[in-house]
């Protein structure tokens, strides 16, 4: 409720009104209804919803005002001092029959075959305040579309979008959300009068990334899933509240589960302002059906001569402590490793780095599986960067934001939201700079696309148009000029592609907001000069002052990136977190730290035998897959934990089942650092056990028990919480190298990888209505591009780099620009990951059409 | 020569000095800049951009009285001065000629007659309230309109009475021609701002006001097309000339449009004040009833208006006499209807309009609108029951006054008149299944 | 002697006297009914097993909605909706457990497409627990149907019991 803006706070920050004989104290701003609900009173609302700006259309929050002539409609009216409410006399009571009466004189009475029932608005308001009788004496009107074949009138308007006009009491709540809120235009009211009809945009479909929540809002069953179409009722469903393992924000969820079937039905949002605004993406909302998919391992596999069998747990314990132990015994633990994936809880994810450090006193584990030439320490520029704290209700606030080297909308559709939001309620000042166009420029100010692998010499130039401009007031900028290169504005804008006048602008907006938020993701933490760019960063950060007077941060990108770091899954703890550790493990392991790079290159040296891998699939994400394929392949023995046989496990020893994250309670610490409690929601499907348990199990083989106690592992875990992993900015200016970039002849296009906006990872592709939104991989470029290689929408294209080619059609982009292309790698039928080389910078590809 | 031949009175009006509105109207050339400026014009502009303050012309507008000619009679200068002083947004004004009200002819003769008299009066208005891009938005089906206008804002450039550095002043004036959709709901300012920004042409819910966030979020005017025609006269000849036309409360002249059953239906520019029955009867206005019939009733301010009985017609056509009279002035479209006229026929084609101009937005006036629609068509096609006449009048009591925008409260108001006034015709419709007057024809 | 005459004469005379209630019901109509064969008509509101109705056309009345068993006091009805290939909703699984039901008819008060009636048919017994348990096939009125749903019943009862329709 606190969204709404003050524009005027004329006088004091609060106003007193009467209500219903209450006098309510509220901030300025806040509409009679807010004040209403804030004490209690509950006023019925149809169009009405927290995150939108009100319209007023339903008018069924009639409220009488003393002093107004007419019936007021409190969604709209804004509180004023000294007003004397009264929600519930007979005018009031009348004007409500009214409405009601008006909305149901054309709406069916189809209840029983509509999926709200049980908790739609209309039913609700209806057996409150409405009359019992109807004096409509006419044909109800019925829409009706010639292609319609469905006796109900139901019409499918997106993948996962059933729309039933019928019903639809046109609140506009979808369209305004759509619009305002997600900034997309594929919904829409056409017609006029009683006529009136929410619709898709002609020829379109509704497949945003948030359609979801369409469906959500709507207060009637117009708008109906086809996820939850005639499958239970809601009153035979139980809640769960949980936390989507798919976004790194940890959107808060609540899972619609049946007990004795053991199956989640549906996902809802839970909605926490400080977090997601009530807003699901997609993603979020389907990823469950990667638990409820009936595909998943269902026993332990063991590889007898060559096959994996299935075989009962306490054989493939038995061959996992045998296989082990052999390794430990001819070449010493430290030659056993491990790769955790950093969607797992936080019990897990400790128990994996203990079990790793105190059974074979081994520093070799990870949790990135998909990040090239990744630093060992944190001894690095980068790492400061990426520990420094931010707040997602931050963005709310900031005037100004920058979203640098990131495409929200794929990476971080929650933070996406909450950039709109800041444009939309703040008209914060957006800037986006990214290598290729992104969809967050819709609200930015400037939208600016450097030349690819120009993401240092861009800050660099953002930097030296502050300086020549004489924007800051930073003591020791003079010594920031010898460390950058190029030393002039103009050079740097050249080199990177950008209008300098741009680059003012933006420099100006930086030096003068209030609050400002600055967000770099995925393609900085993915790039292998992610340390240059860092570095660049970091003489940003201290000429502008921004961690002072706003947020700077690079956004973690998986549900538990956060807990990974805080709990040491790294080769390499912070300093900070090594001495708690030290303490509580009394001693850590003093042996060599690998990362996952590093343990890759061993591996394939024979120098690591063993390893154990849990929830990552590195051979579908990390680049290079035939490194890695060959790499995992030159071991003695590989153990693989996951949901589903993935291209891991198909190389795997050992193939253990491991419980989704619906199926055991756990913490998860999203990007802010906030920790979260996600509750168990199913009994394990299955044969499959909680990642923690797992390991206790092998532990126990081990005879060396990892905890004496779920007690004993969750102080363990609170005490490593409280160790704070900021670390500090460097004095002064840092040096910014130049980066070497390899340019490949006759490969003129460069590479992208991306997540599809309703795919993250590996696992999502299991989910049936996610698949429904996006199948199979595409190859996005430019139309101009395309219109070069004399290409359509859809064709085959063959892309090609030095060391591998995949076949993907083609998906023409509206935004993108010429030189680069775009590829989801969520997807086993296109293993685009084979054509990235191990330790380049940028991955130059080139495309030519696949004759028919 | 003209697109559309409507009757005027410019003759009286050339030898009337204070008919100033349609002096030029039958003069063929007025449309052209030479002409119009022959004829005086731009003088106006010139004085106001030149030698007043903006402050100083709104001021002169207040004091003349001049009242918005498109339905609501809110005084023009005092809409003018709630544009916020101090904000750094730029402020718009737009002229509203999205004349689609039943009845309503009277600002497409003035656009496509003397276009340049309405680029001057917006000219003014802008320079009043700091505006530097006005907006005219123009009904779509107005195509002759169109044309006009858009050849009238190319010659006020060419002559530099638009553009940058107007008469050296070094103020900047654009002008935009906007078509609009051809929706009655758009003629609304806060719908016609939405169509303006291309959204739906929905209402916009009030507060703010479009004089604080307006189009764009920024300060906005929206005012007619004959309101800013009166603009440049009472620069010209200043307020108080202005204040001796018209009565004491509603100052100024007004063009009536007048139609139905009468033998001169036309555009009239009169005095406010002028008596009804003269403007009916008089033959060089309406000449009398079609046929010599008696008349039953007229609708004086366009079809939202609620119904003036006969024995209610010696009234005069001013803001305060109509509000007595139980009516309104509205946009001055006087519709007249003679005794064998049914008048649930004359409802029914009336909810008939409000309801395909609805504008789907709020639920009273979308649901209720067809609603009534059907009852009322019952009740015509012979189907009506008893209980009927008091559904409808419950059912308007439940439109009117709980929209959004006045369309709802347009809608029901002539029906509740209606039913006030001939509530026997009706009984009569719902007992015999036929109407009580004689015959059921078209309008002529 | 006369002790013998009089004994006779008082089994000849008296015994028929102690038949005679027992002679006098002989001439009238039996108050008992010749179960199985013979079955009692149950008062038209009585509340039998349940049937689910059908429109004229054929197409299931029950949409699945649910209230049935949300109003069952019992628990005795599960079901599971499924979409048909009409996009219409419809039961897939819809199942009444006869040992729970307690007859109460709120089920069929609840109904709101007027598909499942509580019919005349009293006779439950069966071999094991699970013939208990009455499926959507079991309880849906054949379709075409030619009679009324009382009749249907009673035939299928006669039938089962051996009994010759009459036709």
């Amino acid at each position: 409720m606190a969204d709404k803006q003050n524009p005027e706070t004329g006088g004091q920050a609060t106003v007193t009104l009467t209500i219903d004989g209450l006098t309510v104290t509220v901030p300025r701003g806040y509409t009679v209804l807010e004040a209403a609900r804030s004490i209690g009173i509950n006023i019925p609302t149809f169009c009405w919803h927290p995150k939108l700006k009100p319209v007023g259309a339903c008018r069924i929050c009639y409220v009488e005002i003393e002093k107004f002539p007419k019936l007021q409609v409190s969604c709209a009216t804004v509180a004023m001092d000294g007003m004397v409410v009264h929600t519930n006399t007979d005018q009031v009571k009348n004007g409500r029959r009214a409405v009601l009466e008006f909305i149901l004189l054309n709406h069916p009475l189809d209840c029983p075959t509509c999926d709200k029932g049980g908790e739609c608005d209309l039913q609700n308001l209806t057996f409150a305040h409405g009359l019992d009788d109807s004096r409509f004496a006419f044909q109800k009107y019925r829409f009706v579309d010639d292609d319609m074949t469905t006796t109900f009138d139901d019409k499918r308007i997106g993948p996962e979008i059933i729309l039933n006009r019928n019903r639809c009491i046109l609140c506009y709540k979808c369209v305004r959300a759509n619009k305002e809120a997600f900034g997309e235009y594929d919904l829409g009211a056409y017609e006029r009068g009683n006529i009136t009809e929410i619709n898709a945009a002609p020829g379109r479909q509704v497949a945003n990334p948030f359609s979801g929540n369409l469906v959500e809002i709507c207060p009637v069953g117009a708008l109906t899933n086809t996820d939850w179409r005639y499958k239970i009722r809601v009153w035979l469903t139980k809640t769960t509240p949980s936390i989507c393992n798919f976004s790194s924000s940890g959107t808060n969820i609540l899972f619609y589960k049946e007990d004795h079937k053991n199956k989640i039905y549906r996902v809802t949002s839970r909605r926490n302002d400080d977090i997601d605004d009530g807003w699901l993406a997609d993603i979020t909302r389907y990823s469950y059906q990667v638990i409820t998919s009936d595909e998943r391992l269902i026993k332990p596999l063991i590889k007898k001569e060559g096959k994996q069998v299935p075989a009962t747990w306490e054989e493939a314990l038995e061959v996992i402590k045998k296989r082990l132990n052999e390794i430990k015994d001819k070449k010493g633990g430290v030659c056993i490793g491990g790769l955790a994936s950093p969607s797992l809880d936080n019990a897990s994810l400790y128990s994996f780095a203990k079990f790793l450090r105190r059974t074979f006193n081994s520093n070799k584990l990870d949790y990135r599986q998909d990040y090239r030439m990744l630093p060992k320490d944190t001894a690095n520029n980068y790492s400061i960067l990426a520990s420094q704290p931010f707040k997602i209700a931050g963005i709310d606030d900031s005037d100004v934001i920058v979203t640098f080297a990131t495409d929200l909308l794929r990476e971080h559709q929650n933070e996406y939201l909450r950039v709109r939001k800041a444009f939309n309620f703040k008209k914060a000042r957006i800037f986006v700079a990214n290598p290729y166009a992104v969809k967050t420029a819709d609200v930015a100010e400037l939208e600016m696309v450097y030349k690819v692998g120009t993401d240092e010499i861009f800050i660099n130039a953002v930097c030296l148009a502050a300086l020549e401009e004489n924007l800051v007031a930073c003591p020791d900028r003079a010594d920031l000029k010898k460390k950058i290169k190029p030393s002039s504005l103009k050079d740097a804008a050249e080199q990177c592609g950008v209008a300098p006048e741009t680059i003012k602008i933006m420099a100006r907006a930086l030096a003068e907001g209030k609050k400002v938020t600055f967000i770099a993701g995925e393609l900085l933490t993915r790039c292998r000069d992610r340390e240059i760019i860092a570095s660049a960063l970091c003489n940003l950060n201290r000429l502008f002052g921004l961690n002072r007077k706003g947020q700077i941060a690079v956004l973690a990108r998986y549900a538990n990136s956060m807990g990974a770091v805080k709990l040491g899954i790294s080769p390499e703890p912070v300093p900070a977190l090594k001495k708690e550790l030290e303490k509580i493990w009394s001693g850590l392991p003093d042996t060599e730290a690998y990362n996952t790079d590093t343990m890759l290159v061993h591996m394939k040296k024979e120098e690591i035998n063993g390893f154990i891998i849990m929830g990552a699939n590195p051979v579908m994400l990390y680049p290079d897959r035939e490194f890695v394929k060959e790499s995992l392949e030159k071991l003695d023995f590989l153990v693989v934990c996951d949901l589903y046989e993935t291209e891991t496990t198909a190389l795997a020893d050992v193939v253990l089942p491991l419980a989704g994250w619906a199926e055991y309670a756990g913490d998860y610490i999203n990007l802010e650092g906030c920790r979260q409690h996600a509750e168990q929601a199913l009994k394990p499907r299955f044969e499959a056990y909680p990642g923690y348990e797992i390991l206790e199990m092998i532990a126990d083989k081990f005879e060396k028990k990892l905890f004496s106690s779920t007690e004993e592992r969750e102080s363990e875990i609170d005490r490593l919480l409280k160790v704070d992993t900021t670390l500090p900015w460097p004095d002064g200016f840092v040096e910014v190298k130049t980066a070497e970039i390899e340019i490949e002849k006759d490969y003129p296009l460069a590479l992208f990888l991306c997540d599809d906006p309703h795919h993250c990872g590996h696992l999502t592709e299991k989910a049936n209505s996610l698949v429904n939104f996006c199948g199979e991989a595409y190859i996005e470029m430019a139309e101009e591009q395309a219109r070069a290689y004399n290409l359509n929408e859809g064709d085959s294209v063959r892309l090609e780099s030095p060391i591998g080619k995949i076949i993907v059609p083609l998906k023409i982009s509206e935004h993108l620009d010429n030189q680069v292309v775009l590829v989801p790698r969520n997807f086993t039928s296109h293993p685009v990951t084979s054509l990235l080389m191990r330790k380049r910078r940028i991955d130059w590809v080139r495309i030519s059409k696949v004759a028919e | 020569m003209f697109y559309s031949p409507v009757i005027t009175n410019a003759a009286e009006a050339v030898k009337n000095e204070k008919l100033h509105l349609f002096r030029f109207v039958e003069d063929s050339e007025q449309v052209k800049i030479g002409t119009y400026e022959a004829h005086g014009g731009y003088q106006a502009w010139k004085k106001a951009l030149t030698s007043m303050q903006p402050a100083q012309i709104v001021e002169e507008v207040k004091k003349s009285g001049l009242r918005g000619r498109g339905g609501a009679g809110f005084p023009t200068g005092m809409k003018w001065s709630f544009i916020p002083k101090d904000s750094p947004k730029p402020r718009y004004l737009i002229c509203n000629a999205d004349e689609s009200e039943p009845g309503t002819c009277k600002d497409r003769v003035l656009m496509e007659r003397d276009p340049h008299a309405v680029i001057e009066g917006m000219a003014i208005a802008a320079y009043a309230i700091g505006c530097h891009r006005m907006f005219i938005y123009i009904r779509g089906e107005f195509n002759h309109s169109i044309i006009r206008l858009e050849t009238a804002v190319k010659e006020a450039y060419a002559h530099k009475h638009l553009g940058k550095n107007i008469y050296g002043t070094g103020y900047d004036l654009d002008m935009v021609v906007h078509s609009g959709g051809g929706a009655y709901i758009c003629g609304e300012e806060t719908a016609l701002l939405n169509s303006l920004e291309g959204e739906r042409g929905m209402s916009r819910i009030r507060p703010p006001f479009p004089a604080i966030e307006g189009l764009y979020a920024c300060p906005t005017i929206v005012n007619n097309v004959e309101t800013l025609a009166s603009v440049p006269h009472i620069i010209n000849r200043g307020a108080d000339w202005y204040r001796t036309l018209g009565t004491e409360k509603s100052s100024g002249t007004k063009i009536f449009s007048l139609s139905g059953h009468v033998k001169r239906p036309g555009n009239y520019e009169v005095e406010l004040g002028f008596n009804l029955k003269k403007l009916i009867y008089d033959p060089a206005y309406g000449g009398g009833i079609l046929g010599d019939k008696k008349i039953k009733g007229v609708i004086p301010g366009g079809s939202s208006t609620p119904f003036l009985k006969a024995d209610m017609l010696d009234v005069n056509l001013d803001y305060e006499s109509l509000a007595q009279a139980g009516s309104m002035l509205g946009s001055g479209a006087v519709i007249v209807f003679h005794e064998d006229t049914c008048i649930v026929w004359v409802i029914l084609k009336l909810i008939h309009f409000y309801r395909h101009e609805s504008c789907g937005k709020c639920t009273p006036c979308r649901e209720g609108t067809g609603w009534l629609e059907q009852i009322i068509g019952r009740i015509e096609a012979g189907g009506g029951k008893p209980g009927d006449i008091e559904l409808i009048e419950d059912v308007c009591g439940n439109i009117l006054g709980r929209t959004i925008c006045p369309l709802g409260d347009a809608a029901v108001m002539p029906i509740q008149s209606a039913i006030k006034h001939w509530r026997d015709e009706w009984q009569f419709h719902i007992d015999n299944k036929k109407c009580m007057v004689k015959t059921n024809f078209e309008f002529r | 002697m006369k002790d013998i005459l009089k004994a006779i004469g008082r089994a000849v005379f008296k015994t028929p006297l102690g038949f005679l209630v027992t002679l006098k019901y002989i001439f009238k109509k039996p108050v008992t009914l010749d179960y199985p064969r013979k079955k009692k008509p149950m008062a038209p509101r009585y509340r039998g097993k349940h049937y689910l109705e059908r429109y004229d056309d054929g197409t299931e009345r029950c949409v699945c909605c649910g209230l049935c068993a949300a109003a069952c006091p019992a628990d005795a009805i599960y079901m599971e909706p499924e979409e048909n290939e009409n996009g219409e909703r419809r039961a897939k699984i819809y199942e009444i457990n006869l040992l729970r039901c307690i007859f109460c008819g709120f089920c069929e008060e609840a109904c709101p497409e007027e598909a499942i009636f509580l019919g005349q048919e009293y006779e439950f017994s069966n071999y094991d627990r699970n013939s208990f348990i009455y499926t959507k096939d079991e309880m849906l009125v054949p379709h075409p149907r030619k009679d009324n749903p009382f009749k249907r019943i009673i035939r299928r009862v006669r039938r089962v019991y051996g009994v010759e329709d009459t036709k």
